[in-house]
């Protein structure tokens, strides 16, 4: 009898605790790791990816079946992050990751994905790890292909010599760094004038930095910022009365917000969007997006479009998946899936086999000049990143 | 390196002034106060939003900031001098800290943590030295903060103001019985730190990283200024912060020693520590 209910028991918690995945016409679990609070914060990703699949159930779900979708706050916070991983892909049976954007979540996590075997399309990688893990294939160029690409504008485009970089530096980004100013150098042959990593975050006054690259005769700087210093910067070198210094920066500072903090801008200030311009409003090629964003009243930024554009990719390729939805289907399929192209991007999307994930190539240049408040775009092409043959 | 000098001494200027009130509430209402910069901040902050969002001219929109800061001050000086009146120093700073804290928060909950679109109220240079361009802002907060560390100094030794904030900052108790108005004075005195603390974070703040808790914790290195005076003397207190301002600046100027400037404050105060109790016994400094 004892033995009995005691495997009874047991039956009991097996069922409770320790069943596998939902019931084959249960919802399709996708979830997300984001950085909705804590020091810096990204809530626009997961928003718009949420968006998109609420439109897809709308129009009757995938295969008939609903998708149900989890965004975890990591809170900025490795713990955090960690646990969030946990919950999504240990307690909720996820299926995969769409539209994380974080600013730790790919270090803390790509081990645990591959030991999983699931996979992840961060809507925005941040951190190196988001790039050079098997598990982990952002949607957007990222911010060191980002670096490449704006040293190839100034150089190329705006024939600018005397380029330097003010780099701010966090956790291990700095050989990602220099590794994509390596390959703008092998491509142009061209050197920059001086690389200083030693730039603050949250610096209080960025005048001291200025006025060394104004003596080291820079025509141009270029920085990886957060949208304060990049703000604190340019303050310092109007405040030095230099005015014809040009900045090379990268997508972290496409914001409305930004342009409007911005009445002298030097020379320009000059980025490679690492989508479309989203304040290009008339364009065709952001209307799906615009539409949806502005009937869910998610703000219009590049943190959106990239949640968008990994919810729609992912959709894509569920829907091409014959047979069940599972965690093992939804992996091979992406795993194997054929490139999709999204006029939102310049590079079409592949999960793809690699044991890295770093083959998004192309920014729409666009420029904000002084004056004017409001970022223009500056081509009418995208600008990419040659292949090395 | 002399251009680097030259360079931070805006900030120096700015650590100054920061000083120059932490070490008068330190002598007056004996408190350090860790919430200096974050009322000034929050004050700057409203300023901000009243120009942007409901169109006020800057000048207005300025000077309701600033006397937003200063009666935040006030409020804050309430609190600590109603309910603490006869409590330690570390108990009464103690309460400045969750200011600090709770304005930081506010500020994203009210602001959001993007940066915000200030409006310079100086710009551009003023003129040049060495090679350097001195700022506007430079000269104002170098300026400022020698105006405000005289006028105090005049304050406290030549009137019967000063002699009476004095007076209550020694025997709190003694001085309320012969009859000085303690509440009013140390509110006077919460409340003119507060507005100078307004004023030079509305100056700096739109030529420099503006957000909340970068403009907050300018707190730190003012503080580490104010240790050179020992939070008693408002002289050391101007030349630390200038000083402080001087290094960091000429640090940056070099690949190698750039990295060090984040320390400077931390160091300076370690030092400034360890060379102030040189002379203390063992049990006496324990």
């Amino acid at each position: 009898m004892r033995k009995s209910l005691a495997a009874l028991a047991a039956l009991v918690l097996l069922a409770a605790g320790c069943a596998g995945p939902a019931d084959p016409n249960g919802p399709i679990v996708v979830g997300s790791v984001d950085s909705i609070s804590g020091p810096a914060t990204f809530p626009e990703s997961s928003q718009a990816a949420k968006a998109v699949f609420d439109a897809a159930n709308a129009a009757g779900g995938v295969h008939g079946r609903r998708i149900e979708y989890h965004a975890v706050d990591d809170k900025g916070d490795p713990t955090a992050a960690a646990a969030a991983a946990r919950e999504i892909v240990g307690g909720d049976h996820a299926v995969a990751l769409v539209g994380s954007s974080s600013l730790i979540e790919c270090e803390i996590n790509a081990k645990y994905y591959q030991q999983e075997d699931i996979l992840s399309i961060s809507g925005i990688g941040v951190d190196p790890f988001c790039f050079t893990s098997p598990n982990i294939a952002p949607a957007n160029v990222g911010p060191f292909h980002d670096l490449t690409l704006t040293l190839l504008y100034g150089s190329e485009v705006l024939h600018l010599n005397d380029i330097c970089a003010l780099l701010e530096i966090a956790g291990n980004t700095l050989p990602y760094y220099r590794a994509a100013i390596a390959e703008w150098s092998t491509i142009t042959g061209r050197k920059l004038k001086y690389l200083d990593a030693t730039v603050p975050y949250n610096g209080s006054d960025y005048t001291p930095y200025v006025v060394r690259a104004r003596a080291a005769g820079c025509k141009a700087i270029t920085v990886n910022p957060v949208e304060p210093d990049s703000i604190g910067q340019l303050k310092a070198a109007q405040a030095q009365g230099w005015n014809d210094v040009t900045w090379l920066l990268l997508t972290s500072v496409y914001s409305e917000q930004y342009a409007k903090a911005i009445a002298n801008a030097g020379a320009g200030v000059y980025v490679p969007a690492e989508f479309y311009p989203f304040t290009d409003a008339a364009s065709p090629r952001t209307k799906k997006w615009r539409d949806l964003m502005t009937r869910n009243h998610i703000p219009l930024t590049s943190f959106s479009q990239g949640g968008y554009l990994a919810a729609t990719y992912f959709l894509q390729v569920l829907a091409g998946i014959k047979g069940e939805i599972t965690r093992e289907s939804v992996t091979k399929a992406l795993r194997e899936m054929r490139p999709i192209s999204d006029p939102m991007a310049g590079t079409p999307y592949v999960f793809g086999p690699g044991r890295t994930h770093h083959d998004n190539t192309a920014g729409w240049p666009i420029k904000l000049l002084t004056g004017t408040n409001r970022w223009q775009v500056a081509a009418d092409d995208w600008l990419r990143i040659p292949r090395r043959t | 390196m002399l251009q680097g000098a030259l360079a931070g001494l805006a900030a120096g200027g700015l650590y100054a002034v920061l000083a120059v009130c932490l070490t008068l509430m330190s002598r007056l209402v004996r408190v350090v106060n860790f919430a200096q910069a974050a009322t000034g901040m929050f004050g700057s902050y409203v300023s901000v939003w009243l120009a942007v969002h409901i169109g006020l001219p800057s000048w207005l929109a300025v000077a309701v900031g600033v006397l937003l800061g200063g009666a935040l001050s006030v409020a804050l000086g309430f609190v600590v001098s109603t309910w603490l009146a006869e409590a330690s120093t570390g108990t009464r700073s103690a309460v400045t800290v969750a200011a600090l804290l709770l304005l930081i928060s506010l500020s994203f909950i009210l602001f959001g943590n993007k940066p915000q679109p200030f409006q310079p109220l100086l710009a551009g240079p003023a003129f040049t030295a060495g090679g350097v361009v001195i700022s506007q802002v430079t000269v104002a907060t170098v300026g400022l903060a020698v105006v405000v560390a005289v006028a105090s100094w005049l304050l406290l030794t030549r009137t019967t103001v000063g002699v009476s904030l004095r007076a209550l900052s020694e025997r709190p108790t003694t001085a309320e019985l012969l009859g000085i108005p303690a509440k009013a004075l140390s509110a006077a005195v919460w409340g003119v730190t507060g507005l100078l603390g307004t004023v030079i974070i509305e100056i700096v703040a739109p030529s420099q990283s503006n957000d909340a808790t970068s403009l907050s914790m300018l707190v730190v290195p003012a503080a580490a200024a104010a240790l050179l005076g020992g939070f008693r003397r408002l002289d050391l207190a101007v030349v630390g912060g200038l000083l402080l301002g001087v290094v960091q600046g000429a640090l940056a100027q070099s690949e190698q020693l750039s990295i060090a400037r984040y320390f400077v404050p931390f160091l300076a105060i370690a030092g400034l520590l360890l060379w102030s109790q040189r002379k203390e016994v063992w049990d006496a400094a324990r």
